[in-house]
Formats: structure tokens, sequence, C-alpha cells
């Protein structure tokens, strides 16, 4: 994509090897995106502007953008999700970035017995963490976060269960849930860093973090820019964490945009209006997701 | 190592090919299933052709349900075989689902135009079928006379706009349950409060006079979701019977709401109930190990879960920490100028329309409803969860049966049955659905903060009212003091 | 083998056992805190079955039994057709998923070809349509359309190549030099060749992080196994742990056990393909 073809008429009528070896390598892929995305997507994308109903929907234009776009609750559980994404995807890249960066300088053996002991909590399923996690917030006296502050005499929370609390509660359970896939991406990338960069660096009297600033973070840009995107896009879509631990509430401050959705369109069965509100979460991704290639695009080449 | 990693590699595509295997050895499993639900297409073919003998049509029945009671899947099949007795030609294939699924597997294959036949449902979410067009007028294919078996305050609950969409199978109904011995030592005449009810204040005293040191008088699971059941089951308390009034105005805009709020309010600052969340499966077993006095919300068949948790004592497969417990039934109290009432609501089949509906397989489908929601069927079901039968042909299966509950209780829970009112006539599907859309978006999450002593009665009350006055209009909404 | 990151301190290694030492204690502590949830999930799955307080929940159960794993496999004449099934499922997702989602992920970074740039814009734009609302159609698809309710086909076809594998195999991939590929194109390789006697040996990091990523995406997925399959017999382990009841909060050791046995082949292939992990990434070494 960096290389313009020379003129417009090269481009439409020379198929080149290279696009036969590229259509080849891309065909099973496709086929199955085809039906298995597209074909639900675009589905999707029709349904929004109906009034669905399995035996003759209605057009309705843009009702369901309308009716999305007037409702509080809408509003409400982007700010949810924003300030969740906000602040789980930064903290949970640095905390990877941190902690690949510490298991770097052991040997192999150790390396692998930590890469072992943080992976093995994300291999655990969803539900049944949810439960464990319910027991270690449950609002009695004999949760243990509460057996925890009350150790330490101080006024037991109802965690999941207040407003303030509830939100901060979702966030701390993602931050030391699932981060072994990232430190796994990171220390790859940190052992792909060629040695040669920290010889020259030493030579001129780099410090630890001077080498981290300077040779370190902006190699690992690539895999940053992956974890930062995937992690955003699968932080807008969360829907499991309010769906098991507390339904959205209390007072929708745990309703995310995903529960929202999943909500309309399996329990409410408003499912035009479901589909509307993905497209415009979709959006909202899409133009985030341009801002940070944009941003982190201008020196690494995609 | 690049070897290594393609036998790895060759493994895993070995397993893909005993995947494959396992797929192909599935197919003489799967196939006698796809000509079943092809079969309603021909059958209408052939209908148009010469309309041959109707009984002699093959036919398949979908059901989808949850367990109902416990082995309910087990019943099913036992029915179903009695059922093929006297209608060789009709099969029936049942899903069985999970309580917490149903409903979105249930959307789905309605949304997919693949609904299953026949679906339970609590007769509150009739609505949405309604509304999306799959839900059928059950009235026009049942057998003549086939309705007037069932009690016409069950089936109203099975009704929208004067449409019969299901038939029902019970009406439960959901209350509080108390620890017996607790109740007569905190001053509680239980007999004359399960014969004859009680008062706000009174139950109020009960519970400041039941908590103890490491007892609470009152300990209602209200965490996450289960925050409806308080505000259903408390609504009758206020005088709330329904989401409209007889006059289909929107309930929960009345003054009763506001005494509902306050009441509330009350009860939180007090102390006599946990100040914390309660999760649902947590609040039988406070019951259970004493550290509860009157509990919600409750049934009657909790009677059963507590006696079997008292024989487990001794072999040591009761709750940790159990005590004897005697379960006592009991009406929740009703406040000032309201006439004593009971929350309850009604499970029932609905029929649903799919690609393969034809009148012909309707009238089948109709017939199968009908059958599993009468009779022998519905009285085993419901001797299970103690409760009694809606329909004549059921209660005459039932009569005899010795459901080994406390005649008390029983009294109690008959009394609180009688108790009920049906949803009044003609609410429409829209109004249904909207009022769904409040509870959840308003009135649910509104009321987690109201417990959790962030929001006022009056806010809350506001809150609702303005989204009442949205959609429904300012008409639409009760604003005064339902009697 | 450890990175030129970290200063050798080789005047005094003193310094360097100390840096290492608390460095290591640190993360011991922190993954003691990650992990706990596990211990927990792990402990009380020895717990006796039956009902347990909230308020005598600790964190080791009084006494320890196996009736809770007896539980599980005497719930079901299916309870280990449920294993079976979810692990085939998985594996043919993760098959499929690490041959052709790399194949693409490779020309979309390697491979300059007509349309690539919008197709790979399409494959990111697809990943952020929320599944919620693709569920239907592919319902619709799958049962109305190909009539494949409770097969292995149903199961396994949405999954067998993910936009996520393709985006995370193209950006490893763009990290290859390139001055690689051009040198084998003009000794003649073709770009198959290129793809497996180069590519693919750099690449077992990225491929063994997507196969364990794949596996347990599959592994632990309930919605759709859940509307595809209608007899018990077809059921994956996520939808029969469910279906049974073993989800009841109050049930816990019954319920701690039914995770426990459905997370252990996870352990499995991650301690099977973890050396993978280890082998590092061997780009310098090849450029110099």
């Amino acid at each position: 994509m960096k290389s313009k073809a020379p003129t417009l008429r090269d481009r439409r009528f020379r198929i080149t090897l290279e696009d036969l070896n590229g259509w080849a390598f891309i065909a099973v892929a496709m086929v199955i995106f085809i039906i298995m995305t597209i074909y639900p997507v675009a589905s999707a994308v029709i349904t929004s502007f109906q009034n669905y109903k399995p035996f003759g929907s209605e057009w309705v234009q843009f009702d369901n953008y309308k009716t999305a776009l007037t409702n509080d609750l809408f509003y409400k559980s982007i700010r949810n999700t924003a300030v969740y994404t906000l602040i789980t995807v930064p903290l949970s890249l640095v905390i990877a970035f941190a902690v690949a960066v510490m298991i770097l300088p052991f040997q192999r053996k150790t390396q692998s017995v930590f890469k072992s002991l943080y992976y093995i909590p994300a291999v655990a399923s969803g539900v049944a963490m949810s439960v464990v996690w319910l027991w270690l917030y449950d609002s009695s006296p004999s949760g243990l976060f509460n057996q925890i502050l009350t150790f330490f005499h101080l006024p037991t929370l109802n965690w999941l269960n207040s407003s303030k609390t509830a939100m901060l509660s979702l966030i701390l359970m993602s931050l030391l849930s699932g981060q072994g896939s990232s430190i796994i991406i990171y220390i790859a990338a940190l052992m792909g860093i060629d040695n040669t960069y920290f010889e020259a660096a030493e030579l001129d009297g780099a410090t630890f973090f001077q080498k981290l600033r300077y040779i370190v973070i902006p190699l690992c840009k690539p895999t940053t820019l992956f974890l930062l995107v995937t992690g955003i896009i699968n932080s807008f879509q969360v829907f499991m964490n309010a769906y098991m631990m507390t339904g959205g509430g209390p007072d929708n401050n745990t309703t995310m945009i995903g529960l929202l959705i999943f909500n309309n369109a399996f329990v409410y069965r408003k499912y035009g209006l479901a589909c509307a509100q993905a497209i415009m979460l979709a959006i909202v991704i899409a133009a985030l997701t341009a801002v940070q290639f944009k941003v982190a695009g201008d020196d690494v080449e995609y | 190592m690049k070897k290594k990693f393609l036998a790895l590699l060759l493994c895993l595509c070995m397993v893909l090919g005993l995947a494959a295997c396992g797929g192909d050895s599935k197919q003489p499993d799967s196939t006698p299933d796809t000509p079943k639900q092809d079969a309603p297409a021909p059958a209408e073919d052939d209908k148009t052709d010469a309309p041959a003998e109707p009984a002699a049509e093959e036919d398949t029945i979908v059901i989808m349900t949850p367990p109902v009671t416990g082995d309910y899947t087990d019943l099913l099949a036992g029915w179903i075989a009695d059922f093929q007795k006297d209608y060789p030609h009709l099969k029936v294939e049942v899903i069985a689902t999970a309580w917490d699924d149903h409903n979105s597997k249930l959307s789905t294959m309605a949304l997919s135009g693949e609904a299953p036949d026949i679906a339970e449902v609590s007769s509150g979410t009739i609505g949405t079928f309604v509304e999306m067009g799959v839900a059928v007028n059950v009235a026009d294919y049942l057998p003549e006379g086939a309705l007037s078996d069932y009690d016409q305050n069950a089936l109203d609950y099975m009704t929208l706009d004067n449409t019969l969409y299901g038939l029902p199978l019970y009406l439960t109904i959901q209350a509080l349950g108390g620890n017996k011995q607790m109740l007569l030592d905190a001053g509680v005449d239980v007999e004359k409060v399960q014969a004859n009810g009680w008062t706000y204040d009174e139950f109020l005293k009960a519970i400041e006079a039941g908590t103890k040191d490491g007892t609470y008088g009152f300990v209602f699971a209200n965490a996450g979701v289960t925050t409806s059941d308080f505000v259903n089951i408390f609504g009758v308390s206020a005088g709330i019977t329904s989401h409209f009034t007889k006059d289909l105005k929107y309930a929960y805009t009345s003054e009763n709401m506001k005494n509902l709020l306050t009441s509330v309010e009350t009860m939180v600052a007090s102390g006599w109930m946990p100040n914390y969340a309660v999760e649902a499966g947590q609040r039988l077993v406070m019951l259970e190990t004493g550290d509860a006095m009157i509990t919600g919300k409750a049934m009657p068949l909790f009677e059963n879960n507590v006696k079997k948790n008292n024989a487990g004592i001794a072999t040591g497969e009761a709750v940790e920490g159990s005590i004897e417990v005697e379960y006592a039934f009991l009406p929740v109290p009703a406040m000032e100028n309201v006439a004593e009432s009971c929350y309850g609501t009604v499970d029932g089949m609905i029929m649903l329309r799919n690609n393969n509906s034809t009148d012909e397989h309707m009238k089948n489908v109709a017939l199968f409803l009908n059958y599993i929601c009468s009779g022998k069927p519905v009285a085993e079901t419901v001797n299970q969860i103690l409760l009694s039968c809606v329909c004549q042909s059921g209660r005459d299966a039932q009569a005899g049966a010795d459901l080994g509950q406390d005649p008390s209780n029983a009294a109690a829970s008959t009394r609180c049955i009688g108790l009920v009112q049906a949803p009044p006539t003609g609410i429409t599907g829209e109004q249904s659905a909207n009022a769904t859309t409040i509870m959840n978006e308003v009135i649910v999450p509104k009321f987690q903060a109201l417990l959790a002593g962030e929001t006022t009665a009056q806010a809350m009350y506001d809150e609702v009212c303005s989204k009442a006055t949205e959609l429904f209009g300012a008409d639409g909404c009760e604003m005064g003091f339902i009697k | 083998m450890a990175s030129g990151l970290y200063s050798q301190h080789l005047r005094n290694p003193k310094i360097r056992i100390a840096r290492n030492l608390v460095m290591g204690i640190f993360l011991f502590f922190f993954a003691a805190v990650v992990l706990f949830p596990l211990v927990y999930m792990l402990a009380w799955s020895f717990g006796p079955a039956q009902e347990t307080a909230s308020s005598s929940y600790a964190i080791f159960p009084k006494t320890w039994t196996m009736d809770s794993y007896k539980h599980f496999f005497a719930s079901s004449q299916y309870s280990v057709k449920w294993l079976w099934n979810s692990f085939v499922v998985a594996a043919a997702t993760v098959v499929s998923n690490v041959i052709f989602a790399s194949m693409a992920g490779y020309a979309f970074a390697k491979v300059r070809f007509k349309g690539s740039t919008f197709l790979f814009f399409l494959i990111l734009m697809a990943m952020m349509i929320p599944y919620q609302v693709t569920q239907v159609p592919l319902y619709i698809l799958f049962v109305n359309k190909f009539k494949m309710t409770n097969t292995f086909t149903a199961l396994i076809l949405p999954g067998c190549v993910t936009s996520y594998n393709i985006f995370l195999s193209k950006q490893f991939f763009a990290g290859i030099p390139t001055s690689l590929i051009e040198n084998a194109k003009v000794e003649g390789a073709t770009q198959f060749r290129i793809f497996r006697s180069i590519i693919l040996p750099l690449s077992k990091t990225v491929l063994a992080v997507m196969a364990i990523n794949t596996f347990m995406g599959n592994w632990n997925t309930f919605f759709w196994p859940f509307l595809v399959t209608s007899k018990e017999s077809m059921y994956t382990i996520q939808v029969g742990l469910k279906t049974f009841k073993f989800a009841n909060g109050t049930l816990l050791s019954p319920m701690m056990a039914g995770a426990t046995i459905s997370a252990l082949p996870m352990f499995v292939l991650f301690f099977s393909l973890q050396k993978y992990f280890l082998e590092g990434v061997t780009i310098g070494a090849v450029k110099g």
C-alpha cells in the first residue's frame, strides 16, 4: 500500500502473480468471512431500518436510530462503557507490559513458570470465575473483601450493589483477571528485539529507563497497537461481566452498551432497535480505531 | 523444532479428521430428524391436492421448556408416550432448556421464524411475543369446549387485548415465609396471621422484635435482578396488584407507589433488614440456619426444601450450621386503606407461529397443548410445587393426593390464591411492552439505588412518573390512590 | 539468553541478584493475587456436594471429598460426551484458524495484491459489530437454510476463521523483515514455499498464542452451541454444565467441580504448547 501503482490503467488491467498469490492465500478465509460475517452484518444493517418481525417486518426508516438516540439509557450505557474502557484498557496494557518486562531478565525455566502462572487464570471459564468473584464481593460481612476491610477496621462495602462501588468492582475484577494473553504477546515482542540495539545503547551509557523509553517502547509499538485496538473493541463489546455480576445495576450504573444490546435483542425482543444500537456502536469503535491507527501509524509500517 | 511443530499440526489435523468422522457417525442420528422437520411441508402440498384424512397425516410438535419441576423432562417423556397411544401419528420433540437461558434461546428462535410450537413462559412476557407477531390465538385451534375446563381467572393472565395466547399451567403465589418458632417468640400469632392476614404495622412490630444478635427479622433477596420481586410482592401490599388499573391506566404512578417506596425507605433505615444486598440463593439458607426470621420471596413449596434440610441435619447433608426449622407460609401485610391481596403470576404454555405453521399443524399443536395443561399431566406438575390446579380436570386428578403439606400452610396458601387478583382485561400488547420497559429501565434500577440508600422515595417516584408520562401520556397514568 | 535491556552488572553480580530477587518476589506476590480465584475454585471443587451458606464460606472447605465430581459424571450419561464434543469443536476450530487465518494474515501483511487494503479494512470493521446482533441471522442461516441443528458443522463453522486471528497474524507478520522474503524470491521460491519454510518457523509463538486463544474461546463459548443444539448428546460441556444446574450459586462445590473439569483440558493444552512461547523470536539473528 506504500508504493502507488504507476498508472490507473495498469492497476485496472494487469493481474500480477502477486495478485493471484494474495487471492489464493485469502480465498478460504474470505469465503468463510463472507458467509459467517458479511452476511449477518449486512442483515443486521437492513434490520436496523425495520420494525423487525419474523413474519413481515415493516420499514421504519430511521425510527430505531431516533429511538436509540433519544433514550437516556443508551447514553448512560455509552458513558459507562467509556469509563470502563478508559480505565481498564490503558491500565491493563501498563500492567501487562510491566509484568512482561519484569519477567524478561530471568532464566528460561523461571520465565516459563511466571508465564504459566499469569496465563492460567485466563483459561478458567467466565461463568465459574464470576461465581468466585460474586463471593469475593459478597455484600454481607462474611464476603472476603469485606473481611479484609473489617480486618483493617474499615467499614464494609456494598460492593456490587452500590452505585458508588459497582463499576469499580467490575474494573478491579477485569484488571486482576485477564492479562495472561497480553503478557505473553508482550514477552514475544520483547524477545524479538535485536540485542544490538541494547549493546549500542549500553556503549552510549544509556540507563535502563532510557533503553526502555527509546528502544523498547517504540519497537513494541505494533504489539501495543494490536493490544490497544483489540482491547478497546473487546471492552466496548463487554457483556459477560455485567450480565453475570450485576445485571446492569444498581441504578443502571454498570449497564454497558453490550448488555443493553443483548437485552434489547433477547429480553425485550426489540431486535431492530438492538441492530441500530449495534451499528452505532460499530461506527463509534471504527472511529476510535481509525484515530488509533492515525496516531500510531506515523512511524509504524502496516 | 519445525518438525515438531508440523507433527503437532498433523496431530490436530487428525483430530479434525476424527471430528469429521464423528460428525458423519452422527449423521444417521440426525437424518431421521430432517424428514420430520420437513414433514409438514409435503403434508401441506398433499392437502391442497386432495383433502386427505387429516388424522392420518404425520406431524411433529416441538415443545421447549425449562425444568418447571426438577424432573419435568422425564415426566414429559412419560406423558408424550401416553399421548401417542391416542394420537400415534403425532410426534413430539422436546427441547429442554435451563431457566437462565430459556428466554434468550426462545427469543432467537422466534426472531428467526423458527420458534418452537409450544413454549413455557411467564404470563408477563406474552406481550413481547404478541408485538413480534408470533403469538397465536389459541382459541381458534383448541378442540370444542376445551376452554371450559380452565378457570377464567387464570385464563385472563394468558390473555392480552381479549385474545387468548396460551393455556395456564399453574398460578403461583409469591409472598413471605417464616420460622414458626421464632415468630411465636417474637409475639406473632402465626396461625391467626395465616388465617386472617396482617397489617403492615403488625408486620413491622414483628420484624423489630425478631431482630436480635445475629438474626435479622426480615431478609428479602434483593441483589441484582431479584429486585423486581420486591416491587411485585410489596406492590401488592401497597395496593398495586397489576401494572394497570381496572380502567387500564398505568398503576406505578399512583399514590400507592409513593407509599410503597416510603415504606421501603423506613424498613431499610431501621436495621431490621440487612443493610446489604442478599443474593437470591442465600435467603432460604439464612432461614435454615436461623439467621432470618421472615424471608422473601417465598412460595408454599419451600416447606419441602426446609423439611428436606431438617432431615439432612442428622446425615450431614443439610446446609452447614442448620437448625431445625418449622416453615410457615405467610401472607404479605396490607398497608392502610388497602384491601389485602397476594402477588400471583401464571406460568403457562403459549403457542407460537413458525415457518412450519399450517392450520392443520396448529390444530395438532393445540391438541397437545391442551393435553399437557390439563388432567393428569398438570396435576403431577402442580403437586410437586405444592399448588393447586387452575383447571377442573387437573383438580380432579389431584384429588386425594397426599402432599404431606402442613395443614395450616396449605390453608394459608389456598387463602392467598383466593386473594390474587387477575390483571384487568383489555391490556394491549403495546401497553404490556411499555410496562416492561419502565419496569426494566426505571423501577428496578432505581429501586436498587433506594435499597442501597442512594436515592429517596420521592426522587424515585418522580422518575417513574416522568418515564410513564412519556410512554403512556398523562391520561394513561393513574396518579390518585388505587383502592 | 536474557535480553540486553537489563544491565548484567558484571562488575557487581550482587546487584543483579538483589534486583532479580525483588522483581521475583513482586511477580510471585502479584501472581498469587491473580491466581487466588482459581485456587478457590479448585479447593471448593473438593468440598461437600451440599448447599452452603455464604456466611460459612471459607477459603478452603472443612471437609474434602470427591462427591461433586461423582455428581458430575452421574448427572447424565452424556457427561463425557460433552467434553469430547467440546474438544472436537475447539480442536477443529484451532486447526482451521491456524492454517487459514495465518495464511490470510500473511497475504495482508506481505503480499501486495489488488483489493488487500479494502478487504483488510472490511475485516477490521467486522470485528466492531457486537456479536449479539449477528446471532439471529446466523441462526436463520444454519437452522432454516442449512438445516444443521445438532451437527458438528454448525458448531464449528462460524468460528473457523476469525477476524481477530487474521488481524493478530497480520500484525505479527508485518514485523518480519521484508528483505527475508525478497531474498527468498530472488532465489526462486514461491510465495507458498516462503510462507511454509520461512514465515511459519518464525511464527511459532504467535501461532501458539492463536491456537490457545482460539481453543479457549471455543471451549468456553456458551451461547452459540446452546442455540444450535437441542439434543443432550450434542451438547458441549458449557451447555451441559448450565443446563444441568451446576450453575446454581448455592451448590458451590458441584459448580466449582464442573468449572474445574471444564478448565482441565485448557491447562493440558497450555502446558503442551508452552514451549513454543519460549522459542522466542529469532528474527534478529536471521537478519544478521
